[in-house]
């Protein structure tokens, strides 16, 4: 199960730096952000899902497509050749990282007290994080607010 | 109960586009002042309730059942609500005449309302999430005001500011997830007993710092500073004024103050750190000021400047030096919120920024010029003005902590700070009349009103200051040295 769910991660994360159209990258990312969050679910995490899939997976995503969506369709950027060869680079070298570095640090933090806010996803969402809701609906409605405001003339124009 | 300090402005900013098709400018311009009027009232109200009674700390409940809404008002939250409030309404009445010649006035009200709701919860939360998200809440809404002109240069520092501030929450959000992964709890006081039972893990340093260099960038101490100056200057005047009057009060220094003194206290050289960032920020941020032509600009290097003297306070943390942090921030936010405006009254009169194309204007705009050097006069600390009795208290506190060197060059640079306002005075308002500008007239009546409220501020707590420290500042620095030691009590851990 583990497994499956990180290749879906891994495999999301990917289409969203590879996708050159800006609302499929969007969505790849969105799927990426649901896959940790699901991760994070599996592993006892309660917490960090909570946070994942309501900011990232949610509210970043609205505001992504909210804005691709008000921006124009220009004609695509010539990829440069070399770029795409660095991002697998880069990534063979994040893992070796991840491998080598982060098993240790993790091993270091199971002796550390574990967590003790931890619960079902709606005990956690809805009892236990209650006001992080009222921030989230301020922060959709600043962001709404700011494509509104910042695309004001493109929408008088037309 | 301090949930309207939230509830009031994000209500109103959810229907402030419907007014705005109902009425473009009467409308939101009578709604908006009178929400900010009601927010200032509330929070004298809330203040001298906290005085009488102590910390308050409200649950909510839907239902008869209890939600995990709880907001807790202590002296420092009702100081940090009082600011906010008094510039939130002078910024307001301000743009009823100010923002006429920008569209889409109801949404720069609706952002504005939101930064506000933002900044309150900040203030009022006790969990640290909870505080990054309404972090969040203000900045997202701050990019968007800072931008509002869509000018190429507005964007510009918008987006400088977006990058820069990505940084710092970037920071800030590591920090909590380790100090999360630390002590399994978000909320300060619980976080606090964690870190002090970790007894002194290298890990909890590292917190610190990452907390330091997340709000410090928020706060634009030195040398987290870069995105400060473009930002303060090209954003239109009131949200100007804000910014350098507030929010960088309210996410940097209340934030930081808030979360590094309550969770680590002042061990492992916070305090020396808190200094030598301070010290560094006043001698940079003065000396940038000094040769500097656009007066946004020398007025946002300025509050760099005055930054560095809160933070020296804070470092420096006796009593005394706390005490006078508080009153220079309360003060601050006051003067440069007036001169932020003002300075928008010039732009908006001449259509420069530019020193060297003024002078003589104290002639034609006679209350922008006196407001102006009763502002100037208030942060350079010149008595018997607010400003003089807050710098007064971090000298001397400095002094009584044997920091003679640090006494010395904070006055000094305090020096500077006269010299600096003084060239803004004679450039702009004193000298011979360019006759470019002989047909300018006074701005208009409420952006007159709202700076004659400000500069009578500054007038009035630089008179009765024993009563303004006792009542407003003495709280908030008691709440602050003794932790939050109270809530935890109130709140029964």
């Amino acid at each position: 199960m583990h497994i499956f769910l990180l290749l879906g991660l891994v495999l999301c994360s990917i289409l969203a730096v590879f996708f050159s159209d800006l609302l499929k990258a969007a969505i790849s990312l969105a799927g990426a952000s649901v896959f940790l969050a699901l991760v994070l679910f599996e592993m006892g995490a309660t917490y960090a899902g909570v946070f994942e899939i309501s900011v990232v997976a949610g509210l970043i995503t609205v505001l992504f497509i909210a804005t691709i969506s008000l921006t124009e369709k220009k004609e695509d950027a010539k990829h440069n050749k070399r770029m795409r060869l660095l991002f697998p680079l880069v990534f063979i070298g994040f893992i070796l990282i991840d491998v080598l570095v982060m098993s240790q640090y993790l091993v270091k933090l199971s002796s550390l007290a574990g967590p003790a806010e931890t619960g079902v996803f709606g005990q956690v969402f809805w009892g236990g994080r209650t006001f992080d809701l009222v921030a989230q609906i301020a922060i959709i409605l600043a962001g709404v607010f700011c494509v509104l405001a910042l695309f004001r003339k493109r929408s008088g124009d037309e | 109960m301090s949930i309207p300090f939230i509830a009031v402005p994000l209500i109103l900013a959810s229907i402030m586009p419907l007014i705005g098709k109902i009425s473009k400018r009467f409308l939101p311009d009578l709604l908006t002042n009178t929400a900010f009027l009601f927010l200032l009232l509330y929070s004298v109200f809330a203040g001298r309730q906290t005085l009488l009674n102590g910390a308050d700390v409200w649950k909510a409940w839907w239902f008869g059942e209890a939600l995990n809404i709880t907001l807790v008002l202590d002296g420092f939250s009702a100081l940090m609500l009082l600011t906010i409030s008094l510039i939130g309404l002078s910024v307001a009445l301000y743009s009823i005449n100010y923002m006429e010649h920008y569209e889409a006035k109801a949404n720069f009200y609706a952002l504005l309302l939101i930064m506000i709701a933002g900044m309150n919860g900040l203030v009022l939360s006790n969990d640290v999430f909870t505080l990054y998200l309404f972090l969040e809440v203000a900045a997202i809404a701050s990019y968007g005001l800072i931008a509002f002109g869509l000018q190429r240069d507005q964007l510009e520092a918008s987006l400088k500011y977006l990058l820069l501030s990505s940084v710092a929450t970037a920071f800030i959000l590591l920090s909590i997830a380790i100090v999360f992964g630390l002590t399994g709890s978000l909320q300060l006081d619980k976080i606090a007993e964690g870190i002090s039972a970790s007894n002194g893990l290298p890990v909890a340093g590292f917190c610190m710092a990452l907390f330091i260099m997340g709000f410090g960038l928020k706060a634009a101490i030195v040398p987290f500073h870069a995105w400060l100056p473009d930002a303060h200057s090209s954003a239109p005047a009131p949200i100007s004024a804000m910014l350098s009057g507030v929010l960088i009060k309210v996410s940097g220094i209340y934030a930081l103050t808030r979360v590094c003194f309550t969770i680590f206290g002042m061990q492992g050289g916070l305090g020396q750190v808190l200094m030598l960032l301070g010290i560094v920020s006043i001698l940079i941020g003065a000396i940038q000021a000094l040769g500097q032509n656009d007066i946004k600009r020398m007025l946002a290097f300025s509050s760099i400047s005055q930054i560095g003297y809160i933070i020296l306070g804070l470092g420096v943390g006796t009593p005394l030096g706390i005490l006078g942090a508080m009153f220079h921030l309360f003060n601050h936010a006051i003067a440069k919120g007036l001169l932020f405006l003002n300075s928008g009254a010039l732009e908006q009169a001449t259509g420069t920024r530019e020193l060297d194309r003024m002078g003589g204007l104290a002639r034609k705009m006679p209350i922008t010029a006196g407001t102006s050097v009763v502002g100037s006069l208030a942060i350079a600390g010149v008595p018997p003005l607010n400003g003089f009795w807050s710098k007064l208290l971090i000298l001397l506190a400095l002094v009584e902590a044997k920091y003679y060197g640090l006494a010395l060059i904070a006055a000094l640079a305090g020096i500077l700070t006269l010299w600096y306002y003084l060239i803004i005075q004679r450039r702009a308002f004193f000298g011979k009349l360019n006759e470019t500008w002989n047909h300018i007239t006074e701005a208009p009546f409420w952006m007159s009103f709202s700076v004659l409220l400000l500069a009578t501020a500054c007038v009035l707590i630089g008179l009765l200051f024993p009563a303004v420290i006792l009542d407003w500042i003495k709280p908030a620095a008691d709440t602050f040295a003794a932790g939050i030691s109270q809530t935890i009590g109130l709140l029964g851990f």
